[in-house]
């Protein structure tokens, strides 16, 4: 966006900036270099190395159990590779993040459009609405483990009362109770952002449907929707992102359990690391869903960050 | 930040990693006032570290693999000590006196017979139990001949009640159903007992309990594992049995040591075996309003009665700056004053003596000397203990809450467990 505005003559004209002046402005040769280099020093020492230093460790057997490293080729890869639990984790992650990321979206949706008006407390319903993001996540695990206590818990309490004795812990339904949790956390994130792109769509479109005689549903079906398009798939790469990286919740609540069924990869890279001791497998395991999830990154960085560019 | 450094005094500090909680509680307080006195004399201050309870094992775990100087003694237990080995160093130069502690928890801390920690805190199994329930189990006809008519459905023969100090595996399991509404419609509590499920490693212990008060163990006498033992099926019965007929709550599938006292102090669950660390709450008028005059506590059921019993330590980091000054540290706690001072802040020493000195400021302290010292026993130890403790309670769990058939669940156990054995060949 700031290059398209630079370019454009208008912009310049508007702005009072002489042509010579924006061209010495760009940085050439090694000066270029030399403003790059906090950057770059940056990204070395804190991404390029440390992703270099985990290869390294992948192909060794450091363990917390032997003091000494050996190189042992890509004996992790197949003991990862072989082991029916990081493959259980992989399935419970990604069925996790498409249903918690699709839940999100839906409920943020409907949420934004239906505040997306004049209405009296709208101040204090955002406020209510975006308390549960302001929890860090293993904060709020803890606190539905005291409220859905079975014993002492203020909601099974509140459940019993109308007569519903219902287990939430029970283990058919503690994957159910994870996506609530999650959908509870995180839709009003999905709802702030697209409640911010509902703010920015032009009123006059709306308004010309309502003459043409448009319901509210065909206005969101054939206006809001595709408008919202880029707004809508950068929310949900974001908290497919991070439900990808699940941790705190489910450690807290189920310690991914029972049995394995609740255990994210990013806990099953925990258990190899911290309870096993084995470094190398671990960051093997890191490397595998590393490798699993590049092919995605281009799609997904041509929908979020290339769009914009090709309209020049 | 961590790294031991010299005050304006000169005295050198000595970094000590502690769990939060009752211990870190305890000890800290043993540190001010070694602080302030012995250690200002001595030039000697340490300084605790409490790390969050889940995560101070796992920062060690970063601390050792990094060969890291960072701290000088690390907090440990008998279950993962050898685990930690490759950076420790053995502790035969600070002169403990074995015959001080229980030999339980000092032989939990040794390998190759070198001792690795100084024994801290010791901890053990109880059957917490209402007291008021079982009395009256134990004196109303009415009550007796119906605990007679279920002990026959659940059992296949009748039984009469006993007192909790004589049950053994049937009888802790007949009273659980007897005591739950699903088996018993006029049962004073919802759940006969209360049930630790949830998938973590701790949790496998009560298990355990029951596994061993059968005759049973990890391994048998070969040394490979035994988890298909008949002792280890009825063990699995049992749990698997009480979960299925609702005799504990739906909810333990996920339940833990609160969770635990949450079923007793509510009056929902009649008896629980629970550690020994929970007996200063669920006594407590304060934090138990409803029970704590009702609650008494028994060995854990079984012939013979068996408690898991674990040791939590401290030991030296092998690549410690400050050694010497650590080994001064240690050197105060390994004494019967030392361990004195820190049965009066609150902690559970391993030393049946310093026990015995202060029962009149905790109670619990006179059941731990007798179960612990009659009844106590180490799971198998070896480098790999704590993993294939989590390893086998991921592979039971399932068992137990009835995802999967218990046969299934044991074959798995078993299978992992050797594996680990394996792994150590």
């Amino acid at each position: 966006m700031i290059r398209k505005a630079v370019d454009n003559p208008a912009v310049d004209s508007i702005c009072h900036i002489p042509t010579g002046a924006r061209r010495r402005s760009v940085p050439k040769g090694w000066a270029r270099w030399v403003l790059s280099a906090p950057l770059l020093l940056f990204l070395t020492v804190f991404a390029v190395l440390p992703v270099f230093y985990g290869l390294w460790i992948s192909l060794t057997d450091q363990s917390v159990l032997r003091s000494d490293i050996n190189f042992i080729g890509l004996a992790n890869y197949a003991a990862v590779l072989t082991d029916k639990a990081f493959w259980s984790a992989l399935w419970f992650t990604v069925w996790y993040t498409v249903v918690t990321t699709a839940l999100v979206l839906v409920t943020g949706f409907v949420l934004a459009v239906l505040a997306n008006r004049r209405f009296p407390g709208k101040r204090g319903l955002f406020t209510f609405l975006l308390l549960p993001i302001m929890i860090a996540p293993a904060l709020m695990g803890l606190m539905f483990r005291l409220a859905l206590n079975g014993d002492t818990g203020l909601i099974p309490g509140l459940l019993r009362h109308f007569g519903l004795d219902v287990s939430l812990f029970d283990p058919h339904a503690v994957t159910t109770l994870l996506v609530v949790l999650e959908v509870l956390q995180w839709t009003p994130f999905t709802f702030l952002i697209i409640y911010s792109g509902l703010q920015a769509l032009p009123a006059e479109l709306f308004e010309a449907a309502s003459i043409d005689g448009a319901t509210k549903l065909q206005a969101i079906r054939y206006i809001t929707l595709p408008l919202m398009g880029p707004t809508l798939f950068a929310a949900g790469f974001l908290r497919a992102v991070d439900a990808l990286r699940t941790f705190d919740v489910i450690y807290v609540l189920t310690g991914g359990g029972p049995g394995t069924i609740t255990t994210s990869l990013s806990i099953y890279v925990y258990k190899m690391a911290f309870i096993s001791g084995s470094f190398g497998v671990a960051q093997a395991a890191a490397v595998l869903i590393l490798l699993i999830m590049i092919p995605l990154a281009p799609i997904i960085i041509g929908r979020v960050v290339a769009q914009p560019w090709s309209k020049k | 930040m961590l790294a031991g450094a010299s005050s304006a005094l000169g005295a050198t500090t000595v970094n000590m990693v502690l769990w939060p909680g009752p211990e870190g509680d305890a000890m800290q307080k043993v540190v001010d006032a070694w602080n302030k006195e012995q250690g200002a004399e001595q030039g000697v201050r340490v300084k605790m570290i409490l790390l969050s309870r889940d995560n101070t094992f796992s920062r060690e775990t970063t601390e050792i693999g990094a060969k890291s100087s960072n701290i000088d003694i690390y907090f440990v237990a008998s279950y993962n000590l050898n685990f930690y080995q490759a950076g420790l160093e053995p502790i035969g130069t600070i002169g403990v006196d074995e015959s001080n502690y229980f030999k339980s928890a000092i032989d939990s801390l040794k390998i190759g017979g070198k001792l690795y920690a100084l024994p801290l805190d010791v901890s053990n199994h109880f059957l917490y139990y209402r007291k008021d329930l079982i009395a009256r189990l134990l004196s109303d006809d009415a009550w007796k001949s119906k605990y007679r008519d279920i002990t026959k459905t659940v059992l296949g023969a009748a039984r009469d009640p006993k007192d909790p100090s004589e049950w053994d595996a049937d009888d802790y399991l007949a009273t659980a159903a007897f005591f739950s509404k699903s088996a018993n419609p006029d049962s004073p509590t919802q759940y006969g007992t209360a049930l630790q499920l949830k998938t973590l490693v701790f949790n496998i212990t009560h298990w355990d309990d029951l596994l061993w008060g059968l005759g049973g163990n990890w391994l048998g006498p070969d040394g490979k594992a035994n988890l298909t033992s008949s002792a280890a099926k009825k063990a699995m019965n049992i749990y698997s049995t009480i979960y299925k007929n609702k005799w504990t709550s739906p909810d333990s599938a996920q339940a833990e040591f609160s969770e635990t006292n949450s079923a007793l102090e509510s009056g929902n669950a009649a008896f629980a075996l629970q550690w020994s660390a929970a007996y200063a709450e669920l006594t407590s008028p304060e934090l138990a309003p409803r029970i704590a005059d009702k609650i008494a506590v028994a060995p854990i059921p079984g012939n013979p009665h068996s408690t898991h019993v674990h040791a939590l330590a401290i030991a030296l980091n092998k690549y410690a700056k400050n050694k010497d000054a650590a080994e001064m540290w240690m050197k105060y706690l390994a004494t019967p004053q030392g361990m004195d001072a820190y049965a009066k802040a609150g902690g559970i020493p391993s030393m049946p003596k310093v026990l015995s000195d202060n029962v009149h400021l905790n109670a619990a302290f006179a059941p731990i000397i007798d179960d612990v010292g009659k009844y106590g026993y180490s799971p198998p130890l070896f480098s790999g203990t704590f993993d294939a403790m989590t390893q086998m309670i991921e592979a039971l769990n399932p068992g137990w809450v009835g995802i999967t058939p218990i046969d299934d669940a044991l074959a798995d156990a078993n299978q992992k467990l050797q594996a680990q054995l394996d792994k150590m060949k």
